[in-house]
């Protein structure tokens, strides 16, 4: 026993010393994502998708038209290397937190990436602003993280208020184009965060766009049964459900409304489980029809040319296509490094003006946004959201027309 | 036999100020901030640890709900301080008199349960607490509230990059549990909630008064622990319900006590410095990789431990003097 005792003392002390050092020719960028625990499967895809960025960054190879496309390294830091250095949040504010402190002060991170949950962000923008180095957040949707006088937040992606705007924006458009407007909807929700802070805007919007809220409906995440749930919607029968789920619940509650015989005219979801591939599988034909918003459209190359060469090398890793997640953290990637590499300094400060000068234009993204622009509270004004719905299987892009694939089917009369 | 105890209670108060001062002395000559935040944790999860183990350890209440009063600790100081403008080394103390209060009320209906059933009485009403917490608008609901910044300030206990003071704020916290369970193992009442934890019937004929005694352990235990809830919440600078009230934090307060030497005086601070630095350093180290790697090590360092040495890691000093001299029945 003592002996042990002896041994793990030594792999301590061995793992406490092994921190590399940092090579002069490259910039340290840290990730902090969940890799364990839950959200694991999430923060896994994320460190594939970051990887993916990293080699198109440093490594020769045919240029993919969008920003930081060349590849070959930072060319105004001689051609210098981005190295990311990914830690595990176990999704625990405390340990990101903790996490992200290590990755500055020890390996020398000038900005870091992240963190998937909002609950991790709250925690890891605070570091980043008492440490001052930039936090790039590509995927965190809480309206309210850029609303607390950070200085160094950053954030490519569209907000859960940005999202839920659109989804309004296009029940009018619809309303215009098919002379059926929405006049009532169904609040659902789950009773988490994410939960929380999508329904909160869509009561909003809903109020003033005088659309009534036939049902405000709350559950427990992650529940055995939503038959009750499922009677309430067809009781209220609103125009439109809006679930925000993750993706167990998003089947159980379509399933459970099969099984009471109910058929919604339409379902406008906050993404989420919504778009994973397990919901698609999982529901099956139950999910032809069903709308959801995007920040990301695999079916947009006619204007995002780069999307099929990107969407390649990610599958060939990692077995599955781009998804809403994994598209916005890749372009996050892309944004920092062109910061970085605009600044021609890994100093934190330089790399803070240069994103704050941030000015691509969608088309250079892979995202069906008009582009990445930050505001003063750091976040991108420029993210507009598409609305996608499921036909054949699979989500096809129908909102802004513009970028639209196919015409919605649009069952409110 | 007195002299013995009275020797063993010096020598003890002894090694413990020299712990103490060691441990002021201790971050130094640590310059790197990682470390130092390793040691806070692993002093604020020992200071934890011996609070469970006043209810648990000594009186012998399995509660498997403390991640309640960590909570209810962390919410009260929080709100003042966010709300009212309290400063939360005031609101520390609101926050433990709180977390003491719902230990209280808590004990109340569940102590009439024994054994495994007060156990499981401890997780379902943490778990009430946790939803009651998740939707509750005021509290922030599942959103948590986040701790404005605003300038490193001792009254606020809030420092930009320092990690000392912090140092020095668990090193007391730790100190007073430790301080508390001293003088609880000394005294009329330790002996009796000894009594209970060995057997209620048995103790109930010698005319200690249980229920009582269960209540006395619970209010300080449930004091220390709501207090370490709120410099928790200050330290980390935000605080939602999943982080600090969920059914995993209650298993990582009772680990290190369980693991240390249940009804010690040692065990929960020698588990925590055992747990937490090896559950840190591996995850930062082994974690990045994504594959589990340090949980699994976190787990096989438990199951070993359980099964080699079941009355807890402090059994492998001395043990045979202990065996023979020991008036207290502590479990070997």
């Amino acid at each position: 026993m003592k002996r042990f005792g002896i041994s793990l003392f030594a792999m301590a002390a061995a793992l406490a010393a092994g921190a590399p050092a940092q090579a002069a020719d490259e910039v340290v960028i840290g990730a902090v994502y969940p890799l364990t625990g839950n959200g694991a499967a999430v923060g896994l895809d994320a460190k594939a998708v970051l990887e993916v960025g990293q080699d198109l960054l440093n490594n020769a190879h045919d240029p993919i038209p969008m920003l930081m496309g060349k590849g070959g390294g930072l060319a105004h830091l001689g051609g210098a290397k981005i190295r990311i250095v990914f830690a595990d949040s176990q999704n625990d504010p405390q340990k990101a937190r903790a996490e992200a402190e290590r990755l500055i002060t020890q390996e020398h991170a000038v900005a870091i990436i992240g963190s998937y949950t909002s609950a991790t962000a709250a925690t890891i923008s605070q570091v980043t602003e008492r440490y001052e180095v930039p936090y790039m957040s590509a995927d965190n949707s809480s309206p309210s993280l850029n609303q607390r006088g950070l200085k160094w937040f950053f954030r490519t992606s569209p907000h859960d208020e940005m999202f839920t705007a659109a989804m309004f924006q296009f029940f009018k458009d619809i309303g215009a184009k098919t002379g059926h407007p929405v006049k009532s909807v169904a609040l659902f929700y789950e009773d988490s965060i994410f939960g929380s802070d999508s329904s909160g805007a869509q009561r909003k919007l809903a109020g003033t766009s005088g659309i009534n809220v036939a049902a405000d409906i709350k559950y427990r995440a992650s529940s055995p049964s939503l038959s009750a749930e499922a009677q309430r919607l067809k009781a209220a029968d609103a125009d439109v459900i809006m679930p925000s789920s993750y993706t167990s619940d998003a089947i159980l509650i379509l399933r459970a409304m099969n099984e009471i015989g109910y058929k919604p005219k339409a379902i406008m979801a906050q993404a989420a489980g919504f778009q994973e591939q397990g919901f698609l599988t999982g529901a099956g034909p139950l999910a032809e029809g069903t709308m959801s918003r995007s920040s990301f459209a695999l079916d947009a190359a006619r204007t995002r040319p780069a999307i099929p060469a990107v969407n390649a090398i990610y599958k060939a890793k990692n077995g599955k296509d781009l998804n809403d997640n994994t598209s916005r953290e890749i372009t996050a990637l892309m944004v920092l490094a062109d910061a970085i590499d605009r600044a021609g300094s890994a100093k934190p400060d330089d790399i803070r003006k240069a994103l704050i000068a941030t000015d691509v234009p969608g088309s250079q993204t892979i995202m069906p946004w008009a582009g990445v622009k930050f505001d003063e509270t750091g976040q991108n004004t420029k993210g507009t959201p598409v609305i996608q719905q499921v036909t054949n299987g699979t989500y096809h892009t129908v909102w802004p027309f513009d970028l639209a694939v196919q015409e919605t089917v649009w069952g409110v009369k | 036999m007195d002299n013995r105890i009275t020797r063993r209670r010096r020598r003890e108060l002894v090694v413990g100020a020299v712990l103490l001062v060691a441990l002021i002395l201790l971050p130094l000559p640590i310059g790197d901030v990682y470390t130092r935040n390793l040691i806070i944790i692993s002093i604020l999860f020992a200071g934890l640890a011996q609070a469970w183990n006043i209810l648990g350890g000594y009186c012998g209440q399995i509660s498997l709900g403390h991640s309640l009063y960590f909570g209810i600790g962390g919410y009260v100081s929080t709100l003042l301080f966010v709300q009212a403008g309290v400063p939360p080394l005031i609101g520390m103390f609101a926050g433990g008199l709180v977390g003491g209060l719902v230990a209280l009320l808590v004990g109340w209906p569940c102590f009439r349960l024994s054994g495994h059933y007060y156990a499981i009485a401890t997780v379902v009403v943490a778990e009430i607490g946790y939803l009651l917490f998740l939707n509750w608008d005021f509290v922030g609901g599942a959103m948590g509230v986040y701790i404005p910044f605003k300038g490193d300030s001792w009254l606020a206990l809030q420092f930009r990059t320092q990690k000392l003071p912090y140092h020095y704020v668990v090193l007391a916290f730790a100190a007073a549990t430790w301080l508390a369970a001293w003088c609880i193992e000394g005294s009329r009442w330790g002996f009796s909630w000894r009594a209970v934890k060995d057997d209620v019937v048995a103790a109930r004929s010698l005319g200690v008064r249980v229920f009582p005694s269960k209540m006395a352990a619970a209010a300080i235990s449930g004091f220390f622990t709501g207090m370490g809830g709120a410099i928790y919440a200050q330290y980390v600078g935000y605080i939602d319900p999943d982080s600090t009230m969920s059914g995993q934090l209650a298993i990582l307060i009772a680990l290190p006590a369980v693991l240390g030497g249940v009804g010690t005086l040692w065990g929960p601070f020698l588990g925590a410095a055992v747990l937490t630095p090896l559950s840190e350093l591996s995850r930062s180290y082994l974690g990045g990789s994504g594959r589990g790697v340090d949980l699994m090590i976190y787990g096989l360092v438990i199951v070993v431990v359980a099964l080699a040495r079941p009355a807890g890691l402090l059994s492998l000093f001395g043990l045979r003097r202990r065996a023979k001299g020991a008036p207290d029945g502590s479990p070997a």
